[in-house]
């Protein structure tokens, strides 16, 4: 290899590991790229064979579409989780709103704090308290998402500083106003980035939920069974179909910001 | 010399003093800020308010602003000399805020919604857009302007609703030399647009401030008569300079003038012995 043509690859490489870098998109594609193909030649020749082969996976996964009905039960699966989200972000947003009324403060902190209680215990009470396994599952679900909502919700709505909110007073726009102008619409993208990160939540709920009320199926009922019966390659290929579904609902929300919020990449990028 | 009289009193403060957690910061401030009036102009004016860093200016602007009751005094705005409400005065924050979510034109549209109806609010925004030379980027975000762009538009968003009355907050800081003539431009052409116009200036840069002003008020600390420091910040009846009077005010480049810099030096005698 010419000189000049190593000196070239060893700045690329650099870039690669200086702080705060800013490689090119090609060079950014290529490593990527690069850590992508890594990643499947370890998984193709790993001698200890922990895990299924990728042909093994790829058969699994064949298989649970046309005999399982995978496509059929993650749709199930997604309709319960964007209706548990759609509640939860509401009650979210109420709940996080309400803590300009010195009232409402005490039950957003404690809604926070609710991050922590176990869903075993909780489930029984939801039982008790509704009549079908869909409300119950739901319920749960929501209030998962709801406490960690209103964490995040609540950690943007404390960002508001006296300058934004001065800045809205002097133009004679009243309190409720000032509040609608900067807390609500002036940070309704953040909210939505707030929403995206705690998506992901739902999906780790789901596939315990899923296994207590089965009635519905679901790709967690699924993933329960291919587990219980140690299928590792019908696990490893659920477990693919649920990153990649993720990967492109997070694709969807960045896109969503991107039309509706169009000055939040540009904040953000200045 | 320009001949000039005063009117009506535009903006009073009447022994306001501030307090946060027992500790004094302001201390009986007064203050009048009469309308002037030049024959066959139409200019208003420019006061100033010049205070050293950490002094309690910010907190002055609040009050005047009318965004934090004074612990006690009164200060009183416009031809009736009601009581500041917020809203009544315009306020121009250091970093120049605007609404990040709303295109330049609709936090005109905003801020020109208070005093007009729907129609003539638009018609008032273009007029202003074109007037801040802002006219291009209408449909922009905030984020998508430079540094006087920004500066300009949230001059002209205050002007839109205040009542003549507008205070910007250290409007020099962090600034280099060009961008600081921007911002003198940017207040002069302010006082051009309306005789009852008056910007108040509250800063910490004595040269520019001077430069300005038509009247400039000092803030410091009094002495008892042991010689022991007051605490809170005031103005004296000593540091109260009528520029205008004094042949300082409504010079073009009046900072090149060995007058205009004999006094700044006595002024800044005065700041380095309180």
């Amino acid at each position: 290899m010419p000189l000049e043509q190593q000196t070239h690859h060893l700045t690329f490489m650099k870039e690669l590991f200086a702080p705060n870098a800013q490689p090119s998109r090609p060079v950014f594609a290529t490593m990527v790229g690069a850590q992508l193909l890594v990643l499947v030649l370890l998984w193709v020749f790993y001698p200890l064979q922990l895990f299924p082969s990728l042909g093994q996976v790829l058969r699994a996964l064949g298989d649970l579409i046309t005999a399982q009905g995978l496509i059929q039960e993650l749709w199930a699966s997604m309709t319960t989780a964007l209706q548990a989200l759609a509640i939860g972000t509401v009650l979210a947003l109420v709940i996080s709103y309400l803590t300009a009324l010195p009232f409402f403060r005490p039950i957003a902190y404690a809604a926070t704090k609710m991050r922590y209680l176990t869903l075993t215990g909780l489930t029984f009470f939801m039982a008790l308290l509704l009549s079908t396994g869909h409300q119950v599952k739901l319920s749960v679900l929501v209030f998962a998402t709801t406490v960690y909502l209103v964490t995040g919700m609540t950690s943007v709505i404390l960002t508001t500083t006296r300058e934004e909110m001065d800045h809205a007073r002097t133009l004679g726009l009243g309190e409720w106003r000032s509040f609608w102008e900067v807390v609500v619409l002036g940070k309704l993208d953040l909210m939505l980035e707030v929403v995206r990160q705690n998506f992901a939540i739902i999906w780790t709920m789901i596939t315990l939920v899923e296994t207590l009320y089965q009635s519905e199926g679901g790709i967690g009922l699924l993933l329960y069974k291919q587990n219980r019966y140690l299928h590792l390659d019908g696990v490893l290929a659920i477990q693919l179909v649920i990153l990649a579904t993720g990967a492109l609902q997070d694709y969807v929300f960045v896109l969503l910001r991107r039309v509706f919020f169009p000055h939040s990449a540009l904040t953000a990028a200045s | 010399m320009t001949p000039y009289f005063h009117k009506e009193p535009v903006l009073t403060l009447e022994g306001v003093s501030m307090s946060y957690h027992g500790e004094i910061v302001l201390r009986d401030i007064s203050a009048q800020v009469l309308n002037v009036v030049r024959p066959n102009m139409t200019q208003g004016q420019v006061v100033g308010f010049y205070g050293r860093s950490g002094i309690g200016k910010s907190v002055l602007c609040r009050i005047i602003a009318g965004l934090t009751p004074p612990a006690t005094g009164t200060v009183r705005v416009g031809e009736e000399q009601r009581p500041v409400q917020a809203g009544d005065v315009g306020l121009v924050q250091q970093r120049y805020p605007l609404f990040n979510h709303r295109t330049l034109a609709d936090n005109l549209l905003l801020a020109a919604a208070r005093k007009h109806e729907p129609e003539a609010a638009k018609r008032e925004v273009a007029a202003y857009l074109e007037r801040f030379r802002l006219e291009q980027h209408g449909k922009k975000y905030p984020a998508q302007l430079s540094g006087g762009q920004r500066q300009r538009a949230a001059i002209a968003q205050q002007l839109l609703c205040s009542d003549h009355l507008i205070l910007l907050d250290e409007p020099f800081s962090g600034l280099d030399v060009a961008m600081i003539d921007e911002v003198k431009k940017i207040i002069l052409e302010v006082t051009t647009m309306d005789e009852l116009n008056t910007v108040v200036i509250v800063s910490h840069d004595i040269a520019t401030t001077t430069a300005l002003s038509d009247t400039l008020w000092l803030m410091g600390y009094e002495r008892d008569a042991a010689g022991q420091l007051l605490p809170g910040a005031t103005i004296s009846k000593d540091h109260q300079y009528d520029l205008a009077g004094m042949g300082l005010a409504w010079h073009p480049n009046v900072e090149a003038e060995p007058e205009f810099n004999r006094f700044v030096e006595m002024l800044k005698d005065e700041i380095r012995a309180a």
